[in-house]
């Protein structure tokens, strides 16, 4: 999908992040509009969190973030911690962000109905990776911000939820930013890749970043040709990703 | 603490209105304090408070308005402490007792109000007035009309403070107005319990009613039930066997607390 007439959602503009003296990120030109998927890649330590969370105003970056007035963002992070001393049940968390009934269906929608009465604490770690989706999707939102949301999450299930995405996309035309390690999947799903060392290697559509000579020098040319190999493939297969079918 | 005189039923009255009121207004914010692990936080606000009480003693202003006014700040300065070095948890202990350091100093070098040491401590219960009752109910009317305000901002940066602040929906209203009700329950607590045993009552009773609790309101209500009975579980004990209020009082809690976790154990 080519969103460039899309408003966009937000737009960072030279960015600039130092903790302990080293530099996280470096004139870090970002933005996203409504209804693209864009993914961020890139090796350990390369700042993939520390954009999405300078771009949400948790850290405090140089440069200016803009953000579309009134965005609705669903936010996963990377790490929830768990508080056994907070009793809580899986809908009562929900509801604290959403109505009673856009809780109960985005759970129904995340294939977890049966969960919405357990306590959070006691929940497995992909159940909880489930559930932390269902959170940030059932404010309708209008930016899904997802930092490597389905660690814990069967094969099966990452499947599916990554079909979800999509589908969201087309159904409410939100724009997804999302951080994963998984790059096939990240291949198969993005409207445009953000490789990420520090500052912004290379981007563009998932075929223009695999042949990118910047690509090959942080992930290899192995994995380069592999993955390339894979989006080929996967474009013959589903000539419509979006329709997520097949 | 026997054959007192008529007085006696008088003075235990008002101390259990007046440390039952402050319970119950500890339960819910104590759970905050749990939920968010800030018992630190709460133990340096006391110890700034003692200090406050000795600036008010010293400047001849009423000790409640010294301390309100210290701990307020301390915890509105404290909020904003910890950089890349030193973690924010160390830098509150170290605000906190230079607090208490301080408020020892400014005590010791007041001869006439030196004896009242143990009171600001300890706390000074048996000596309510009907007028400190009044402002004690005031406080806790206020203390649990704040919490029932900023129940569901407290509860999601209790959750995640991370996805509240993401998503726009922290207040930054909010998160002062906990500090400011938690330094308030210490300025009024400082009375009751005194600056050393204050924070128990933050803590106590939301640990005591967490095994009973299957949501976060559930939890709160039963820790104010168990806050104020405290108050005349541990006067009953201070007048039958002769020991100091304020900690009988706060091992009252602590007993509630076994008792709790006993059965918790038994049950699973």
């Amino acid at each position: 999908m080519l969103c460039y007439n899309n408003p966009m959602l937000i737009t960072a503009t030279d960015l600039n992040l130092r903790a302990g003296g080293a530099a996280i990120l470096s004139h870090v030109d970002f933005s996203i509009a409504a209804g693209e998927i864009v993914t961020l890649i890139g090796p350990n330590g390369s700042g993939k969190t520390s954009l999405l969370k300078a771009l949400l105003g948790l850290v405090p970056a140089k440069g200016a973030v803009v953000r579309k007035p009134g965005l609705r963002i669903g936010y996963v992070p990377q790490n929830f911690a768990r508080d056994r001393s907070l009793p809580i049940t899986v809908g009562r968390f929900l509801r604290l962000f959403a109505t009673d009934e856009a809780a109960q269906a985005a759970l129904a929608r995340v294939g977890i109905p049966a969960l919405h009465d357990r306590q959070l604490s006691a929940l497995s770690g992909g159940e909880l990776a489930r559930v932390l989706f269902a959170r940030a999707i059932a404010g309708r939102p209008e930016l899904l911000v997802l930092d490597e949301p389905l660690a814990g999450v069967d094969v099966a299930g990452e499947a599916a939820l990554y079909r979800l995405i999509a589908e969201l996309r087309d159904e409410i035309g939100c724009g997804v930013l999302l951080v994963s390690h998984d790059l096939h999947v990240v291949m198969a799903q993005a409207d445009r890749v953000v490789c990420l060392n520090g500052h912004v290697c290379c981007e563009g559509k998932a075929e223009q970043v695999l042949q990118d000579p910047a690509f090959e020098q942080l992930f290899g040319a192995r994995a380069a040709g592999e993955l390339a190999l894979y989006a080929h493939r996967h474009d013959h297969t589903h000539p419509h990703p979006s329709t997520g079918s097949g | 603490m026997r054959g007192l005189g008529a007085d006696m039923d008088e003075f235990l009255i008002r101390a259990t209105v007046g440390a039952g009121l402050l319970g119950a207004a500890a339960g819910p914010l104590g759970c905050f304090v749990l939920w968010r692990r800030m018992a630190y936080l709460g133990e340096s606000i006391a110890h700034m408070g003692l200090l406050g009480a000795a600036i008010g003693l010293l400047m001849g202003i009423s000790p409640l308005v010294g301390v309100s006014v210290l701990a307020v700040t301390a915890a509105l300065v404290m909020a904003r402490a910890g950089d890349d070095l030193i973690p924010a948890g160390t830098f509150v202990g170290i605000v906190g007792h230079v607090g208490l350091a301080l408020g020892f100093v400014l005590l010791a070098s007041m001869e006439t109000v030196r004896t009242d040491l143990l009171g600001y401590l300890f706390g000074d219960v048996l000596a309510l007035s009907n007028s400190d009752i009044l402002e004690i109910g005031a406080a806790a009317l206020a203390l649990l009309a704040g919490c029932a305000l900023f129940w569901r901002s407290w509860l999601m940066a209790a959750v995640n403070g991370d996805i509240a602040r993401a998503e726009g929906r922290a207040s930054r209203i909010a998160d002062i107005a906990f500090l400011v009700l938690v330094a308030m329950l210490v300025a009024f607590g400082l009375r009751v319990v005194g600056a050393l045993l204050i924070v128990a009552l933050l803590i106590i009773p939301p640990a005591a009613a967490r095994p009973f609790a299957k949501t976060p309101e559930a939890m709160a209500i039963l820790a104010a039930v168990i806050g104020a009975l405290a108050a005349p579980l541990g006067l009953a004990a201070a007048w039958w066997k002769d020991i100091p209020a304020g900690p009988a009082i706060v091992l009252a809690a602590s007993a509630m607390f076994a008792a709790s976790t006993l059965v918790a154990r038994v049950r699973r």
